[in-house]
């Protein structure tokens, strides 16, 4: 594998919401990088601020101390190149399908046709198609997250941001979608960071994992995952899958002890 | 099969009890000799429809009929408006939403001379006062929808990068829908209402002129008819929202 420059940084950063005697200190002078191309799943318990990290990383919050850095520049707002996968798929239930991924396009007055063409061939990609001109309430979970998808990609961004965006879907759709993701990350060789509670998952989809301890988070451990790209489904039958797995839930029952 | 279904339940089912009520009532008032000044029977009242009546019943309804529809459509605008304005600024719904929550609660109907007072027995008081007790609930239910976007679509959109003015239009807006029709069909009821109490007060016009003129005069058959007449008047104002409201959803939900 090539070594690629850092892409996103962060150094010292943490997170203090509601400021005086009823503080709540989500994050807590947190480091780590993430090199450019690289796929990195955070795990921790619930409550240890993984939402709140990734929303830093968006720009949605401000970090109370602390800085991040994309591309060499300061996040301080939501920065255009950064799409965002929510674990609600937060489709607008009055637009169609190619209109609610069209819509940060029209948002931001970005070229009609040649993005309209982009939406499609995304929405190819995901097997929606047929799906295009129908509305969000004929879909189902999965085809609705399938569709944020498409949106979080149609203007192209460099980074990706993901937090447990299938933690909503059952088994079977989940690992359908997994694919789906690991397929398009292939494709297009994006930066990506992703928040999850499932093992297996994080380790399926990613270059690394990042196990964060409980409130105030640290990391405890940071795991290379060097199978292969491309990927398919069958590393995970794969003895040294299995292996990652349980080191990953050893660090993570190592907090609970 | 579910077409009819919805048929009998929704339209025959209404009706049938609707008439049954009627005949109830009529051979109640000829069974026990009521007097028609205490209660004419429904067919009397009829009568007023084809009688010298008619022409009178018209040439009251059109006054209190323009007066409902502009203050209703006035109440609207500005009451959008002003919900708009109030999701806006924190400051503004800061600094008046106790008291849209306070004007809502008091008894609007009490302040109802007051109008008479500051804008005379015409056209005017009765509009303004219409407008008045319809403004409050079209305020207070736009401004509630504007306010239940879910907090993480709102996320979505300033990740994207939209201003406040393409979040709210095109976004809190149609999210806040039916909200705001829930707000118009009270304010519709509310007009009715809002102009009569203004026509009871003073007026030389208007159903709720002849109403009291009527009753004045002992014609209970023509109270009836008048009340009739706003009743129409006050369900064809709903039923104008309502008409609204789905074909704007089945819009949102793409059955053009
Ligand atoms: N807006 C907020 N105001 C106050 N406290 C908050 C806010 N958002 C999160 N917190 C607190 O910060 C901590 C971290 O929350 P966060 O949502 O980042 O956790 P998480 O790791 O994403 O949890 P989960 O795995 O359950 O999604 C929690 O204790 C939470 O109560
Ligand atoms: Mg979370």
């Amino acid at each position: 594998m090539v070594e690629r420059a850092d892409y996103v940084t962060l150094e010292g950063v943490s997170k203090i919401y509601n400021p005086g005697p009823a503080q709540v200190e989500a994050v807590s002078q947190l480091g780590f990088s993430v090199r450019s191309g690289e796929f990195v799943s955070i795990l921790g318990p619930s409550g240890c601020g993984k939402s709140t990290l990734l929303m830093m990383v968006a720009g949605l919050e401000t970090a109370t101390t602390g800085a991040i850095h994309i591309a060499g520049e300061r996040v301080e707002r939501p920065r255009l190149q950064t799409g965002i996968i929510f674990q609600d798929p937060t489709l607008l239930p009055w637009k169609s399908v190619l209109d609610n991924v069209m819509f940060p396009v029209h948002i931001q007055g970005l070229d009609e046709a040649q993005h309209r063409a982009r939406a499609m061939s995304l929405l190819q990609m995901v097997g929606l198609t047929d799906f295009a001109e129908k509305r969000p309430h004929q879909l189902s979970g999965g085809m609705k997250q399938r569709v944020a998808i498409c949106r979080a990609l149609v203007t192209d961004p460099d980074l990706l941001l993901m937090d447990e965006p299938f933690s909503a879907l059952d088994a079977i759709t989940r690992d359908e979608l997994n694919v789906a993701l690991l397929d398009i990350w292939q494709r297009h060789h994006k930066t990506g960071l992703f928040v999850t509670h499932s093992i297996r998952e994080a380790v399926f989809l990613s270059d690394r994992v990042i196990v964060m301890g409980r409130r105030p988070s640290r990391i405890v451990a940071d795991v290379r995952i060097d199978f292969s790209r491309p990927r398919d489904v069958h590393v995970q039958e794969s003895p040294e899958f299995t292996r990652l797995c349980t080191q990953l839930r050893d660090a993570i029952e190592s907090q609970h002890g | 099969m579910a077409n009819r279904a919805t048929y009998t339940s929704g339209i025959a089912l209404p009706l049938l009890v609707g008439g049954l009520a009627l005949l109830c009532w009529e051979m109640a008032v000829r069974v026990f000799h009521v007097p028609v000044v205490i209660l004419p029977p429904p067919s009397r009242v009829m009568l007023e429809f084809f009688g010298p009546r008619f022409a009178e019943l018209l040439q009251h309804a059109v006054p209190s009929g323009l007066q409902i529809a502009s203050g209703f459509v006035f109440a609207t605008v500005s009451g959008i408006l002003l919900a708009v304005l109030m999701a806006y600024s924190v400051l503004l719904r800061a600094a008046l939403q106790p008291y849209m929550i306070a004007l809502q609660v008091i008894p609007k109907i009490a302040l109802a001379p007051l109008f008479i007072l500051w804008f005379g027995i015409g056209f005017s008081s009765r509009f303004a006062f219409a407008t008045f007790i319809c403004f409050f609930p079209v305020v207070i239910a736009t401004l509630t929808g504007l306010r239940d976007t879910p907090t993480e679509v709102l996320r979505m959109c300033q990740a994207i990068g939209a201003s406040e003015a393409q979040v709210m239009w095109r976004v809190r807006l149609p999210f806040a829908l039916p909200y705001v029709f829930a707000g118009l069909k009270i304010a519709a009821t509310m007009a009715v209402i809002g102009v009569v109490i203004g026509e009871f007060i003073s007026a030389d016009r208007g159903l709720g002129y002849l109403i009291l003129y009527c009753a004045s005069r002992s014609e209970t058959p023509g109270v009836l008819a008048a009340i009739a007449v706003l009743c129409a008047i006050g369900l064809s104002l709903y039923g104008v929202v309502a008409w609204t409201e789905q074909r704007l959803l089945a819009a949102q939900r793409g059955e053009r």
